[in-house]
């Protein structure tokens, strides 16, 4: 099936998947190249020896996963990107998915993005925990993602938004989305003031009153900064919509 | 359209120039590709089959293929894929056979 | 008439590396290249390449040729480079005509390494002329080379290596891949690159082809149908995509041109690509003093490419009386990458297809 698909099928998958025990260890890397091609490099990559030694260059690679302590090397220096590592002593609920990402833009620490399955299908939110993108790697940036734990062995790739944003509103009176926010967050829009500019949420006619807050908790998860430290907006007269010819018409009102 | 990021590679452009074609400017870097000039502003058809009067765009992009012949500055059955587009360049979309003239 | 004791036609991976093993024997090149640059298909791969370290392994095909290019200039004083030069005729006298800047030029070598590259193939389906159907090369070197966005969506024919690589940098670039397509009941390229383009979510439809495209002054929809085990068309299986480009991967086929015109013998390889150079385990043709070596001699890949290239390089040397001190030990490394670059399932194809014409 893998050769109609290019989706690797349980089969195949379940060579590369170390047992339970092993993956509540800690992280360790899960090679998904079934293939014989005359390839090496996560061989040559790995400084713990954990690869064992291809005899000839077609070999499929063989982990051995008590030596490998998930480090992430091969993972960029793999040409078919077909290595990601996996954390499961992450947390009760939650395991790290370590994925090679090379597009544009590339996530921010902090917020969220969808988690794909191997064939691109939305299967959970997903928090980016770690975005690695040094030299050595070479444009093969690296992303931890946060996933629920029985999901470990599904997330295998991102997009931006995840999959509540794109219909969940934050702001109803000028009609902007938890996408859209995150996505003016990500352009670097970090303070609610500069978020009320860009986009008007906020100046609809309650004023913020429904939104100001959940922009402020975005914010936070997306800044890492605390709520208390964040710089409250503006808050201009009137306080409460009136109609421009109260205003007008003065104190005296007729 | 011209691609802005990329995670991979930097294009190194050369001078923003104007060149006209079929007697309207537009704007292109010095030096790429003529064809490249013109698709960047949204034109891909670069002329007409002389038989049949069919619309031709680029195939190949490395001069293979000569689909993709035009007048420049005057000169029939250039080929604008690998033609590097310089400043004030008249490019003209070829009638027939390009007639040398 | 400009002579020179080894001429290089195609500053690929090949012909690099032919130039820089023939070089570094002491023989004087001649490198021509019909580009203003040299690099051949490499400066648009921007992904990192198969193969061993000795192959450049995990290294992004653009940086390859700035490593060649590196070498290269170790050795400036025996290599001349002419660039913008397209060989035009090589004739049975051994005289090499090219075309460089307008003017017409002739170069009597001593003996002659084509490493030409390959072209890319064509498919017929009703209005398979239309502006937006594109090779695949053609769109890459337009978007990598020239970062231009050949179109908003992209439909791509054909799920071997380039294919598959070429619909992934579409990506990158940020444009639409609607789906890769494939006669083939099996996805001809490597199943990692399928796999990790499957993980963004674009479907590879194999059994699948191009039955029409619609558009009146350029390319609006495809119309893409199934096919059965024995590549007829499931009857009632059409549907329409719209795209504003189809990008055409359906395989290269050698530029033999130049062999042709030499008369050297040829043989039809359907394996190789088309027609190729029957030559002998020192890449040399039948005709004496012309050397082969890359995609020329046969479709493969940059990683196979380059190790050719050494080699033509060092038996094109030899002949002329430059003999490394390690000559055969070197030949056998050559060989011995060869070999087991070709050694997997996927070199099946490239094997048999060699046996049918090296002798
Ligand atoms: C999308 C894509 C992805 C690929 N990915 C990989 C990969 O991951 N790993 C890998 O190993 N390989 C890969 N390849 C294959 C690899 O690029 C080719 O096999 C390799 O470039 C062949 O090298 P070459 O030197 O024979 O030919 P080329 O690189 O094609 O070079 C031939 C040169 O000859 C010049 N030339 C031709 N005719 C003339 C003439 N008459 N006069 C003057 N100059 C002339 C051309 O301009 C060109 O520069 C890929 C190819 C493509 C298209
Ligand atoms: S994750 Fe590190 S230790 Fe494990 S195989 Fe890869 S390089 Fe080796
Ligand atoms: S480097 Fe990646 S593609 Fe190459 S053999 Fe290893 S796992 Fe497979
Ligand atoms: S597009 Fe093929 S020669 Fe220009
Ligand atoms: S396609 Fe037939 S000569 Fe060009």
């Amino acid at each position: 099936m893998l050769e109609k698909t290019g989706v690797a099928t349980e089969q195949d998958l379940a060579k590369a998947i170390p047992t339970k025990e092993r993956l509540a260890k800690g992280p360790v890397a899960i090679i998904e190249c079934f293939q014989r091609i005359p390839c090496n490099p996560c061989y040559t990559s790995c400084k713990r020896g954990a690869i064992k030694e291809f005899e000839d260059i077609n070999d499929t690679p063989e982990i051995n996963f008590e030596i490998c302590n998930g480090c992430g090397v091969c993972v960029s220096n793999c040409p078919g990107l077909a290595i990601v590592v996996v954390d499961e002593s992450y947390s009760n609920e939650e395991a790290l998915v370590k994925i090679p990402y090379e597009f544009l833009p590339l996530p921010v620490e902090g917020s969220f993005v969808t988690g794909l399955d191997r064939e691109g299908k939305p299967v959970c939110r997903a928090k980016v925990m770690k975005v690695l993108n040094t030299k050595a790697m070479d444009r093969t940036p690296l992303i931890t993602l946060a996933v629920p734990k029985e999901l470990s062995m599904t997330v295998r790739f991102m997009k931006h938004h995840d999959i509540y944003s794109d219909n969940t509103f934050i702001c109803r009176c000028e009609e902007l989305t938890l996408g859209e926010l995150r996505e003016l967050i990500r352009k670097g829009y970090n303070t609610i003031d500069e978020i009320r500019r860009i986009s008007r949420a906020g100046m609809g006619p309650c004023q913020g009153r429904t939104c100001r807050q959940l922009i402020m908790q975005e914010l936070a998860a997306a800044t890492g900064k605390k709520m208390s430290e964040m710089p409250i907006s503006t808050f201009r007269p009137p306080v409460k919509p009136i109609k421009l010819g109260t205003i007008a018409g003065g104190e005296r009102g007729e | 359209m011209r691609i802005e990021e990329h995670p991979i590679l930097s294009f190194d452009k050369g001078r923003r120039v104007d060149f006209i074609f079929d007697g309207k400017t537009y704007e292109g870097y010095e030096g790429e590709p003529i064809a490249a000039a013109l698709h960047a502003a949204g034109i891909m058809v670069l002329g007409h089959s002389h038989n049949k009067q069919r619309p031709r765009g680029f195939y190949c992009a490395i001069g293979n293929c000569s689909s993709c012949l035009m007048v420049v500055n005057g000169q029939p059955n250039v080929r604008v894929c690998t033609e590097k587009l310089q400043e004030n360049m008249i490019v003209e979309t070829q009638v027939g056979k390009g007639d040398l003239r | 008439m400009r002579t020179t004791e080894i001429a290089i036609i195609g500053g690929g991976p090949a012909g690099l590396c032919a130039a820089i093993s023939a070089a570094s024997l002491g023989a004087k090149v001649t490198l021509i290249d019909r580009n203003d640059n040299l690099g051949g298909q490499l400066i648009k791969q921007t992904h990192m390449f198969f193969g061993s370290q000795k192959q450049y392994a995990s290294i992004r095909g653009i940086d390859i040729a700035g490593i060649l290019m590196k070498d290269l200039d170790k050795y400036q004083d025996k290599i001349e480079l002419m660039l913008d030069a397209t060989v035009i005729g090589m004739y049975e006298d051994g005289v090499i005509a090219l075309e460089q800047n307008e003017k017409y030029i002739k170069i009597k070598p001593q003996s002659v390494i084509v490493a030409t590259g390959a072209s890319e193939k064509f498919l017929t389906f009703p209005n398979n002329d239309l502006p937006g159907i594109y090779g695949a090369g053609a769109v890459q070197t337009l978007a990598n080379v020239h970062g231009v966005a050949p179109g908003k969506n992209v439909v791509m024919v054909g799920a071997g290596n380039i294919g598959l690589i070429v619909s992934y940098q579409l990506m990158q670039a940020g444009i639409n891949i609607k789906a890769i397509i494939d006669a083939s009941p099996k996805i001809g390229g490597y199943l990692v690159h399928a796999s990790k383009i499957r993980r963004m979510g674009i479907p590879i439809l194999t059994s699948h082809t191009v039955k029409y495209a619609h558009g009146k002054d350029r390319l609006e929809k495809v119309t893409l149908c199934r096919l059965d085990e024995k590549w007829q068309q499931v009857p009632d299986s059409e549907f329409d995509i719209e795209t504003d480009v189809l990008c055409i991967s359906v395989g290269l086929s050698p530029l033999t041109e130049l062999l042709w015109q030499q008369g050297c013998e040829m043989k039809y390889v359907p394996e190789l690509g088309g027609h190729v150079p029957v030559r002998n385990e020192n890449l040399e043709t039948s005709m004496k003093g012309i050397f082969v070596a890359g995609d020329v001699a046969g479709v493969e890949e940059a990683s196979s490419a380059m190790v050719e290239g050494r080699l033509a390089g060092l038996c094109a040397a030899k002949a002329l009386g430059y003999i490394a001190a390690d000559f055969e030990e070197q030949k056998n490394d050559c060989l011995d990458q060869l070999n087991s670059l070709r050694s997997g399932h996927v070199g099946e194809k490239i094997r048999s297809g060699l046996a049918q014409v090296t002798v």
